[in-house]
């Protein structure tokens, strides 16, 4: 069995899978604490499930909505380029919500070129001399990015290994981390996840701590921007990861309520209607998240556009079209007529179903054809392996994609490579399912809050 | 006097800018519009034809060259086009009076507005391409045997060269070896040249294009609507409205001097049930539907989002995704038997011969 839980401000509310049946869907559980809220409705859970509580494996938690409402933590943002910006135009620009979180800028000498050779050597004695000042204050988050992280991570390394040889309570990101080929995004992801990390750490040890309280010989695990899942426990160090996992988690739901592992899935919400695809059981992604011209967040997420009277359809190809809106008694927009009507809450399905998630993203130099392949099939191989390090069983990965991307006028030879694997503890897939099906929900209907006695 | 432009217009010339080159990834696009915007706060940004100038004032092409990291991953310090300009007047002994883009698309379309601002130099509404080409030696300005050099290079870690070379192709090896060991990306001033020369093998209205392409592509309107004004204004034609089927890179053999590796891909029209075939090298060369010919370099070939009208990253072309593939011929000059020399199929390594040579 496996559960899905949604966090939101100090409410949860959770969803229990039985193979690819929902055995049970509780209404939200409002508290004075999200720690009270999640306590009451995993005893309500052990009381609704009985004896059966030993077979619950899995709990998987969307805590995008959490990490989003909380106030982030000022970050100290280090920033590694050969020079710093002459003027207060070319200081790289982050989203008006972020800037203020950045409480101070360091500029460090330093950075590599795409082949990963150093553009200028490490200002490490510099930075050594400012360090106790850094140091001394209030802040205790720190992002660094540097120019080139994504052929070398070596500059950002160092500079984080001389903060925490000082400090190891410093909670760091580095831009390599994350993959994009710009330079703001990277450091834009950097300072979020950086200012998250703290909120992540709590979340992830609150949680922890209640599963191990009523679900023992469960694992607990947290939904990821890609339809995925990772262990609870990296929700403290790649908070990023999970901030905006209820797109994907809506995809995923939405098409496994259907049986449908690929095609395409219309979202109708109260909030409009938007279209994804899933293929091979898990939502297409994109590796950032566009914010119009700003920078972008640096995560693989699930690719979601709005829904407009010129949308292609593909009759040949199998569409889910679920009505998840609170109220039912207008017809869809577009003339749209559903094909699931919103029994469950499809994000929690989708977080009760999905996968772990593993990524390669990185250059590769090759010299031809048969060079290019042996590189693919190696990032294949490692993504796998990934994937089983987070707890995967190795005879249940599978790839789900591998591209291989030119670098516009880039050095000759240089590819960028992303692999994406997913696999799963054991038991079933989505795509082994025909249908789900759905037994005795219990609690109040469905869209309903109540406050539990906390 | 020329035109003062507005923030509005710098909006509209980033999604222009972006449209024409089809770019892999527009960030820099966005970056420097954002600081054009916030630089044109207290100054003002002046646009002028090149029949503005006098004859004989000097004027000199404005531009990234690209052979690395990513311009949006070394973001410029901002002291690099300022450099570069003072390099050519001391190395001609004269004072430049105007700049131009080096090209009218993608990051260099709208680079020479920030340093227009910076340098308080005007800008021209010219260029030598017309559109975006990645060498340096594609030029309407090189068909008019206009010298190339005196060419200043200066990068982000402060490094500076001038390049002195009579021939084009020897400048853009020179130029692009140079580009590569100052990390990816250098700023560049380069063809230096009167305003008579400028204006009689420049390509005009560049940047007054771009923005027109941005007011329409930004209005609130439909994709069919927004396609029928680029077809009044450009001459636009849609090639086809086809589901992308198959993306793959390194596909074709390459020429180790050319940046960038190329990729392929291939669409259905799911109506007629025709086969088109992208190849692309940083920009679309060449569009093939049943195997014949319907687009090839120099033609600007561009892709829109068949459903919301916005311009389609070639990077974000992914299988299943449809998309509306637009032809838009590129200027003049660029047909002539010297500008078919320069640019068509054959100089990226495809030999194909483009259709109009037979009347070029």
């Amino acid at each position: 069995m496996r559960i899905g839980l949604r966090l939101q401000g100090t409410s949860c509310r959770a969803l229990v899978l039985d193979g690819h049946s929902v055995v049970a869907a509780a209404a939200a559980v409002r508290c004075t604490t999200l720690a009270e809220a999640v306590d009451t409705t995993f005893e309500e859970l052990r009381h609704e499930l009985g004896t059966e509580i030993t077979k619950v494996t899995d709990i998987t938690s969307d805590a995008g909505r959490v990490l989003a409402a909380r106030k982030p933590a000022s970050v100290i943002a280090i920033r590694i380029s050969p020079r710093p910006p002459a003027d207060a135009f070319h200081v790289t620009g982050l989203p008006a919500l972020v800037e203020p979180v950045v409480a101070r800028t360091v500029h460090v000498g330093g950075g590599h070129d795409l082949r990963g050779r150093p553009l200028a050597p490490l200002g490490l004695e510099a930075f050594l001399a400012e360090l106790p000042g850094i140091l001394s204050g209030e802040v205790r988050n720190i992002a660094i990015t540097s120019v080139g992280s994504t052929a070398s991570k070596d500059h950002e390394t160092r500079i984080a290994d001389a903060i925490l040889s000082s400090d190891s309570e410093m909670r760091i990101s580095i831009s390599s981390d994350f993959y994009s080929s710009v330079f703001r995004d990277r450091d834009y992801t950097a300072i979020l996840n950086s200012a998250l990390m703290e909120t992540g750490e709590d979340l992830a040890a609150m949680l922890d701590a209640s599963g191990r309280r009523h679900f023992p010989s469960a694992t607990m695990w947290f939904a990821k921007n890609d339809g995925g899942r990772a262990p609870l426990a990296r929700l403290a160090v790649i908070p990023i990861h999970g901030l905006r996992p209820e797109p994907a988690m809506q995809i995923l739901g939405a098409a496994t309520l259907a049986g449908a592992p690929d095609g395409e899935v219309v979202i109708c919400a109260d909030s409009g209607v938007t279209v994804g695809q899933i293929r091979g059981g898990l939502p297409a992604t994109r590796s950032v998240i566009r914010q119009g011209y700003e920078a972008s967040l640096a995560s693989n997420a699930a690719v979601v556009e709005p829904y407009t009277a010129d949308h292609p359809v593909r009759p040949a190809v199998p569409s889910v079209i679920a009505d998840l809106r609170s109220g039912q008694d207008t017809p869809l927009p577009f003339g749209l007529v559903p094909t699931l009507a919103a029994a469950h809450d499809a994000g929690q399905v989708g977080s009760a179903v999905a996968p772990l998630t593993a990524w390669i993203d990185r250059l590769e130099t090759v010299s031809g054809r048969a060079d290019l392949q042996l590189v693919q099939r190696r990032a294949e191989e490692d993504a796998e392996s990934a994937a089983v390090q987070l707890g995967a069983s190795p005879g249940l990965t599978r790839i789900i994609e591998s591209n291989v991307y030119a670098m516009p006028y880039g050095n000759p030879g240089i590819v960028r490579i992303r692999v994406q694997a997913a696999g799963e503890v054991s038991g079933d897939t989505i795509e082994d399912a025909a249908e789900i099906h759905v037994r005795t929900p219990f609690g109040a209907g469905e869209g309903a809050s109540r406050w539990a006695p906390c | 006097m020329g035109a003062l432009l507005t923030a509005e217009d710098v909006r509209h010339l980033r999604t222009g800018a972006h449209f024409l080159a089809c770019t892999i990834d527009p960030t820099a696009i966005y970056v420097y519009a954002e600081m054009i915007e916030k630089a044109m706060e207290n100054r003002a940004l002046e646009l002028i034809s090149i029949d503005e100038l006098a004859p004989d004032d000097l004027v000199v092409a404005i531009g990234m060259v690209t052979q690395g990291l990513f311009i949006a991953d070394m973001p410029p310090v901002g002291d690099e086009f300022i450099g570069c300009i003072r390099a050519i007047e001391a190395n001609l002994g004269r004072q430049v009076r105007a700049i131009y883009s080096l090209a009218a698309a993608n990051i260099n379309g709208i680079v020479p507005l920030m340093v227009g601002l910076q340098s308080s130099l005007p800008v021209i509404d010219s260029d030598p391409m017309g559109r975006v080409f990645p060498l340096i030696s594609q030029t309407t300005l090189n068909i008019g045997h206009v010298p190339i050099s005196p060419i200043a290079l200066m990068g982000v870690t402060g490094e500076r060269a001038v390049v002195e070379a009579h021939n084009p192709q020897r400048a853009e090896t020179l130029v692009r070896a140079l580009v590569t060991e100052m990390g990816g990306w250098a700023a560049t001033a380069m063809y230096p040249c009167s305003a008579g020369q400028m204006r009689e093998h420049g390509v005009h209205g560049s940047i007054s294009r771009m923005i027109r392409i941005g007011e329409i592509l930004d209005a609130e309107t439909s994709v069919d609507r927004k396609f029928q004004q680029l077809a009044e204004f450009l001459g636009a034609t849609r090639i086809a409205r086809a589901r992308v089927s198959h993306v793959e890179g390194l596909s074709r053999p390459s020429d180790l001097g050319l940046p960038a590796l190329p990729s392929s891909v291939t669409l259905v029209d799911e109506r007629s049930g025709q086969i088109i075939r992208l190849e692309i090298q940083n920009e679309i060369l060449l569009v093939l539907v049943d195997g014949a010919i319907a687009a090839a370099v120099p033609d600007i070939v561009s892709l829109l989002n068949s459903e919301h009208g916005t311009v389609v990253n070639i990077d974000d072309v992914r299988v299943g995704d449809v998309i509306d593939v637009l032809k838009i011929t590129a200027a003049a000059q660029w047909y002539s038997k010297a500008g078919l020399d320069l640019a068509e199929p054959k100089a990226f390594g495809i030999p194909i011969e483009h259709p109009r040579r037979h009347h070029a």
